[in-house]
């Protein structure tokens, strides 16, 4: 009996706050927790703020953050920024040298992987099985189906960025369990049509556009993903889509957001959420200064690219990170560079030089102020020691909706090329602030497309899809410090999809790398 | 009288029992004794570390006897886990240090007393904070994100390896190193599977002294003052120097002040430290006592303070004719340990040389508002700054030895153990000075570590004649559970609080069996069942068995006129298990919640507009298949003995291999809730060669001199990675300083451990390196990470123990030298600040830089280059100490004068070669203390 009794004492569950999967779903509040989580995947790093119990350990925990991350890829690639810093093969990014061992790249890839595993498990965990053992009731079951139409779009959302980025990801659904496995890699085209399929599934579960909660995901979030499917589908299988493009950018234009009549960076401030500038918003990754904190997200996009003379003040913030500036390829998409009257045209000039002598200097490059964490009245966010901020990032907005209607119009999806102007017009009246910018039909053009996109959208993570898009991105394209030179050079068309990095190659057999990185 | 053959000095203490009785007495400190005793009786003298006596007595009213030093101690007993042998019959990798060979100093830590002492065996302290630690690596360590400690074991009791005392800057300090007798150091895994799943990094007991049968009252105080200094600092420009700097464009001399501040010179002050130790013990016939009082104080050169308050008691009874006999010993103990902010550390290498320590208004001097990413005053973060912490500790041993009356060969062990420890502490952060919004950091904390262990074991010896053999059966069950809690309510602009609790067990089974035939042939087995709470059902028992076997060749009859005094050939083999994996409940899926309220999103706006939070549930990935790691190690090993034991030795060899490796690894991408995972992967070979060698050069009545050397060899490769068996494969690991998530080290098959990883220098031809410019390795015009190479590694190849003890009449003088051939350590203090970047370019401020500047004239960082990986082969004088005893009529007096990290011999240029991880960045520097002792025994 003695030894039967010390048998029983190895049998041992946690006794803090940790809980067993059982344990844990016994509080109904569990699943809506369990459904923040996968939304904070995109905000937050861990459950600790502003850092602390990290979702991810091969990285620091502040540079692992998604959003953090993603900004990296999209941005830092292009013509549109680039950083001082000496962190690892963070300026490999820019340089377009990257390898398959760069970690930044690895860490987006884990992080990318990690948000789909999170999502698979909350589908595992909220069956109809699951959901009849733990006798969850009726109400909170028909909620559960909400919930899990939201995780499924945010799975979508994930494997788009996953298939934008590295083309050919390791696959996963909820049918895979948690474990040692090897799980298998799917090709650039069917995991498309697998994305495609999940959004078209759930558009109807999902809560009718401007319905959810703050925050959350609803019809037109999943619509804004199938028209960024659509209009990147010749580079993501070889056949183009335009026509669904129109299609969904309609749904959503017919759904009642609006170009606020705000000026254009109000958009960016800590009251984004509700300055006015919100109407516009179609999905947002919310911040705040002193509840949602991570040294990712909004709280790097605002300190690490003030730097120099900036005063931080202006900005909310407690110091700079002197780490990001843009190049002057950008500058010059404004008239008259940096007195445009383009209002979208948000440079800091003041001991900062156009042109990039030393990538490492902050000063050398024209300085961005899009993103600061003060309100309309140009008082500070709520976090006073100004660390942390409150501007929520807006992922999806109209005036790139507007933007892709125009395009697909221009590429020959259908729609009306009165409307695409029209729409152009409406965004440019914000920049402009009056009629003086507006655009006749003949400025409307693809190429006018890829500048205006980049005057509008800059820093919102869109340049590195939409420069595949136009094919400007390696082997066309040239700016400052691109292939690693200071007058920039062209790189290798394979440098359109990123390396599948060398440890997930080395330890999972069924991967193959993408050409030009083997 | 009893004498010492060798000096004519009475013997004190030695032990009188008149054979088969329990008769018995000892000699005072004339070296006295009597006894009652009738003619034919034969007496029995026997005193530790001489040879025994038997003399058969005739008649007379006095008999003096003159005991020979056991130079070889062959009849040393040794323990060995749940029981123990004598040195001749051990076939095991065991290693014995006493007390009167340990290391002399003012020391508070147990494990330094063995540094350099025993072959294999390698302590490397953590630097000369006060209260400082080290860490012990036997054999150089079996895992890879495993734990690498060995097993310590304290009077039988197995102490919590993943920490037995929270916020002790070194759990063993409950130990007061005067109360330890010995230290037995099981290397190889026959002698160590006894110890089953927490055995592949060896084990290590530590027995405390006990009081003697019939011992008079004897009363010691021993006193030692010390002092410390750090023994180097890091170079970094003077003032001068960094004035010199304006030349360069985009340094702003406007910044420059105009004094010479030596800001490492002002943080390190030096430290004063007492030791008193108070010892009470005596014997009576069937029971003895020992007490000590120890309060021990070090300053650390930082103005740290650590402080120990301990009792040490232990009490023996003897009881049903001596056939039981019980044996309690306690200690409590209350360390008090007064953190300094290492900070400081790093920011006197950074802070500019030109400004003076306070400003004209008498504050300190800062850097200002407009950059808070600058280094704050040094000495204001030593001053604003307070973290203590007080951990009262106590540790308990019952242990009940049970001979039964009907069967006089079998006894019966019990050991019952307690490890109870209760720690509190606060700490107080000034906010960034360089920040005027910054909050100040405050937090209390407080934890509770129970280690409750309660085994049994029978043990039957026997000597059966009709086939000439010993044997020695042993077979039992220990079950042993830890429970730790620790809390935490951190406050700054945010505040955080969380309690944390794990638990778990281990329930084992154990036997072993050990044979000497003819008193030639030794060959003993042992087993070892365990089952661990940090595995599931189904993985969860381990076996682990370990066989090895002896031959005394010196027994043979042809050995009869040879040159040896001793010669014993040795061989065994053994699997150890490794269950230190840190998670407590790895292969369960647990959900984690928010852990403040900064980590929650928003969800909607409440009916007033304000944002409506929520808190999180995070899945945590787990392993269901985690199971044991195993060690299989081999050894061979060869005792011998010349001229009657005056040389001796030990030569073992030892091959080792482990698989299923514990190891923090990329988990494949998607298949578990991280990136990082706890996972059997792997497989790590070591091999080594220990050699030590110990020598009696004279033994003269006025003049002494002995000495020991011991050298180990050793290598460790991993030999495979993943699953695969990729070639290519590698892990980045040892992060340094400059950039974040900056590694220079990597984990390769191929390779050891601790291998670094770096950019190949190129230099021009006058020898200076060119910045910029590595070898471009794989032929593609770019430099990339693809063209680092694996180089040098931190480990040593090689490493020595030497210690002389000299005797010239009243005066005694011994040293001991260490040192580490082979090993690299990477410079990142000059690699972090070694450039003009880390001077000119920083956030709103200039900052100083190492003085590699000088001689690089680097631009930027070059944290990859191999030109920082410098060779860091050392001999350190470890220790020098010259006593001086006065035998006065009722007391011994005893004056010393030690010095410790007297000098090193290095060709590395950094701050010190010995940095246990290879890689030098704000270490705190070793400390060269003085100690004066002073020992009544009365």
């Amino acid at each position: 009996i003695f030894m039967q009794s010390c048998e029983d004492r190895l049998d041992l569950q946690p006794e803090d706050a940790r809980l067993t999967a059982d344990a844990a779903f016994e509080n109904p509040e569990a699943y809506k927790e369990f459904l923040a989580k996968i939304y904070a995947g995109i905000s937050l790093s861990g459950q600790e703020g502003p850092a602390g119990a990290p979702d991810l350990a091969g990285l620091d925990e502040g540079f692992s953050n998604y959003l953090r991350l993603y900004w990296k890829m999209q941005q830092l690639t292009t013509d549109e920024a680039l950083i001082a810093w000496n962190d690892g093969t963070i300026q490999d990014l820019h340089g377009q040298v990257w390898t398959s061992g760069n970690e930044f790249i690895r860490t987006m890839y884990s992080r990318l992987m990690y948000q789909v595993a999170l999502t698979n498990e909350f589908l595992r965990q909220t069956t109809e099985g699951k959901l009849n053992e733990r006798g969850v009731n009726a109400d909170l079951r028909e909620e559960i189906q909400t919930y899990r139409a939201e995780v499924r779009f945010m799975r979508a959302l994930t494997y788009w960025h996953a298939m934008d980025l590295f083309a050919n990801p390791p696959f996963i659904t909820e049918n895979d369990a948690v474990g040692a496995f090897l799980p298998p890699q799917i090709q650039r085209a069917d995991l498309f049509d697998y994305i495609e399929s999940e959004l078209l599934d759930i558009e109807d579960e999902l809560v009718a556009p401007r319905q959810n909660e703050y925050g959350r995901a609803d019809r037109a979030a999943a619509w804004m993903v199938l028209a960024k499917l659509y209009l990147n589908a010749e580079v993501y299988t070889g056949t183009s889509r335009y026509t669904e493009v129109i299609t969904y950018s309609n749904n959503i234009i017919n759904a009642g957001y609006t170009i606020p009549s705000t000026p254009y960076f109000y958009s960016f401030l800590a009251d984004n959420d509700s300055n006015g500038a919100q109407s516009e918003v179609i999905f947002t990754i919310p911040f705040d200064g002193l509840r949602t904190q991570a040294f990712g997200g909004m709280t790097f996009m605002t300190h690490a690219p003030v730097g120099g003379s900036m005063d931080p003040a202006n900005f909310g913030i407690n110091g700079g990170w002197f780490g990001v500036r843009t190049t002057p390829t950008f500058v010059e998409q404004f008239p008259n560079e940096a007195n445009s009257a383009d209002g979208r045209e948000l440079l800091y000039t003041d001991g900062q030089t156009k042109n990039i002598a030393d990538v490492s200097t902050f000063t050398d490059g024209y300085a961005v102020a899009k993103y600061r964490n003060v309100d309309v009245n140009g008082d500070p966010g709520s976090d006073s020691s100004g660390d942390h901020t409150d501007i929520d990032f807006p992922m999806f907005r109209l005036a790139d909706v507007y933007l892709m209607y125009a395009e697909a119009a221009l590429r020959g999806g259908g729609g009306s090329m009165d409307l695409a102007r029209g729409y152009i017009n409406e965004i440019r009246e914000r920049a402009y602030g009056d009629t003086s910018g507006n655009i006749s039909q003949s400025d409307l053009t693809l190429d006018f497309i890829i500048d205006e996109r980049s005057r509008e959208l800059y820093w919102e993570c869109h340049r590195r899809t939409d420069l595949v898009r136009f094919n400007q991105f390696s082997n066309n394209g040239v700016w400052q410090w691109k292939g690693g030179v200071q007058q920039g050079t062209t790189t290798e068309a394979f440098r359109n999809v990123m390396p599948l990095p060398a440890t997930d190659l080395g330890i999972n057999t069924n991967l193959e790398q993408n050409e030009g990185y083997q | 009288t009893v004498t010492d053959e060798a000096n004519a000095m009475p013997l004190p203490g030695v032990n009188i029992i008149i054979k088969g009785t329990s008769t018995g007495a000892s000699t005072d400190f004339d070296g006295l004794y009597s006894i009652t005793v009738t003619e034919g009786q034969v007496l029995v003298f026997s005193y530790l570390g001489y040879e025994t006596k038997e003399i058969t007595f005739t008649n007379g009213s006095q008999l003096n006897v003159a005991l020979k030093p056991d130079a070889g101690k062959l009849d040393e007993i040794v323990l060995i886990g749940y029981g123990s042998t004598t040195k001749q019959d051990a076939t095991g990798a065991i290693e014995k240090v006493s007390d009167e060979e340990f290391n002399r100093g003012a020391i508070v830590a147990p494990q330094q007393l063995i540094a350099g002492k025993a072959a294999g065996v390698r302590v490397t302290t953590g630097g000369g904070a006060a209260g400082e630690g080290g860490e012990i690596r036997i054999r150089g360590g079996a895992s890879l994100s495993a734990s690498n400690s060995p097993l310590i074991v304290i009077d039988g009791l197995p102490i919590d390896q993943s920490g037995a005392a929270q916020g002790s800057a070194n759990a063993l300090n409950a130990i007061n190193p005067a109360d330890i007798e010995d230290f037995v150091v099981l290397k190889d895994a026959s002698a160590t599977a006894i110890y089953g799943s927490r055995a592949s990094n060896g084990v290590i007991l530590i027995t405390t002294k006990k009081g003697s049968v019939n011992q008079p009252l004897k009363i010691e105080y021993g006193l030692q003052i010390s002092t410390r200094r750090v023994a180097n600092t890091i170079d970094v420009l003077d003032a001068d120097q960094y004035r010199d700097l304006a030349s360069n464009p985009g340094f702003d001399s406007s910044s420059l002040g105009n004094a010479n501040t030596d800001w490492q010179d002002e943080i390190y002050t030096t430290g004063v430290g007492a030791i008193h130790n108070i010892t009470v013990s005596k014997g009576y016939e069937r029971s003895n006592f020992r007490i000590n009082f120890n309060h021990a104080s070090q300053e650390g050169p930082l103005q740290d303070l650590y402080e120990r308050n301990g009792i040490n008691a232990s009490f023996v009874q003897r009881l049903l004719d001596n056939d039981l006999k019980l044996t309690l010993v306690t200690k409590a103990v209350q360390d008090e340990f007064s953190y300094a902010n290492r900070g400081a550390i790093g920011a006197a290498t950074r802070f500019d040389p030109t400004q003076s320590v306070l400003d004209n208004n008498g504050n300190f001097t800062q850097y200002g508002s407009d950059a808070n990413l600058a280094p704050a005053n040094p000495l204001f973060l030593l001053e604003e700054y307070d973290n203590r912490q007080t951990i009262q500790r106590l540790i308990s041993n019952f242990n009940l030895d049970y001979n039964f009356w009907f069967l006089r060969d079998l006894t019966l062990t019990v050991n019952a153990g307690i490890d109870y420890a209760e720690n509190d502490g606060h700490r107080f952060e000034a906010g960034n000075p360089n920040n005027p919004d910054a909050f100040a950091l405050n937090e209390i904390s407080s934890g509770q570590n129970r280690n409750t262990s309660l085994d049994f074991y029978l043990n039957y010896k026997k000597e059966i004649e009709s086939i000439n053999t010993k044997m020695d059966i042993t077979a039992g069950h220990a079950f042993q559970e830890f429970y730790r809690s620790s809390f935490f309510d951190r406050s700054t602009n945010i505040s955080i609080s969380q309690r944390d609790i794990n638990r778990n067990a281990l329930e084992s089974y154990f036997a072993r069996g050990s044979f000497d035939i003819a008193d030639k042939y030794l060959i003993s087995a042992n087993i070892r069942r365990d089952g661990s709470s940090r595995f599931s059902e189904d993985n969860r028992i381990g076996y682990f068995p370990g066989v090895s076997v002896g031959w005394k060749v010196m027994n043979e009859s042809f050995m009869e006129n040879s040159l040896f005094s001793n010669l014993k050939l040795r061989a065994g083999w053994g699997v150890q298990g490794q269950q230190e994996i840190g998670p407590n409940y790895g292969y369960q899926g647990l959900y984690t919640p928010s852990r403040n309220q900064a980590a929650n999103i928003q969800f909607g706006t409440q009916p007033n507009g304000d944002p409506r939070f929520i808190s999180t549930i995070r899945p945590e990935p787990y392993d269901e298949n985690l199971k044991w790691e195993e060690t299989t190690q081999y050894n061979v090993a060869v005792d011998f003995g010349f001229f009657n034991n005056r040389l001796s030795g030990s030569i073992d060899a030892y091959y080792r291999e482990t698989e299923d490796l514990l190891s923090l690894v990329p988990v494949p991408a998607g298949a578990n809730l991280t990136d990082i995972l706890l996972t059997n992967v792997g497989q790590v070979t070591s091999k080594g060669l220990e050699i030590s060698l110990n020598g009696v050069i004279m033994k003269e009545e006025d003049f002494g001199w002995d000495t020991n050397f011991n050298i180990t060899f050793q290598e460790q490769e991993i030999t495979s990675l993943s699953l695969n068996d990729d070639p290519d494969y590698f892990i980045p690991t040892g992060g340094i300083n400059g950039g974040v998530g900056n590694n220079i080290q990597i984990l390769k098959p191929g390779f050891d451990p601790s291998t670094f990883f770096v950019f190949r220098q190129v230099y021009d031809n006058d020898g200076n390196a060119i910045e910029g410019a590595y070898v471009d390795v794989n032929g593609d015009n770019i430099i990339t990470e693809a063209d680092r190479q694996a180089y040098k590694k931190a480990t040593p190849d090689a490493f020595i123990g030497f210690t002389n003890n000299f005797r010239y009449k009243n005066l005694d003088l011994n040293f001991t030298f260490r040192g580490n051939f082979g090993n690299y350590v990477y410079n990142n203090s000059a690699s972090e600040n070694g450039n003009l970047n880390n001077v000119l370019n920083q956030p709103g401020y200039q900052a100083n830089a190492h003085a590699s500047l000088l001689d690089t004239g680097f631009g930027n960082q070059n944290l990859f280059s191999d030109l920082y990986i410098q060779r860091a082969d050392f001999i350190r004088l470890d220790n020098i100490s010259f006593g001086y005893t006065i035998p006065f009529e009722k007391i011994i007096f005893r004056a010393s004068l030690t010095a410790n990290n007297v000098f090193v011999i290095t060709e590395y240029d950094g701050l010190d070669p010995e940095i246990s991880n290879g890689i030098e960045n704000n270490f705190y520097p070793r400390t060269r203390d003085i100690v004066l002792g002073l020992n009544f025994t009365f």
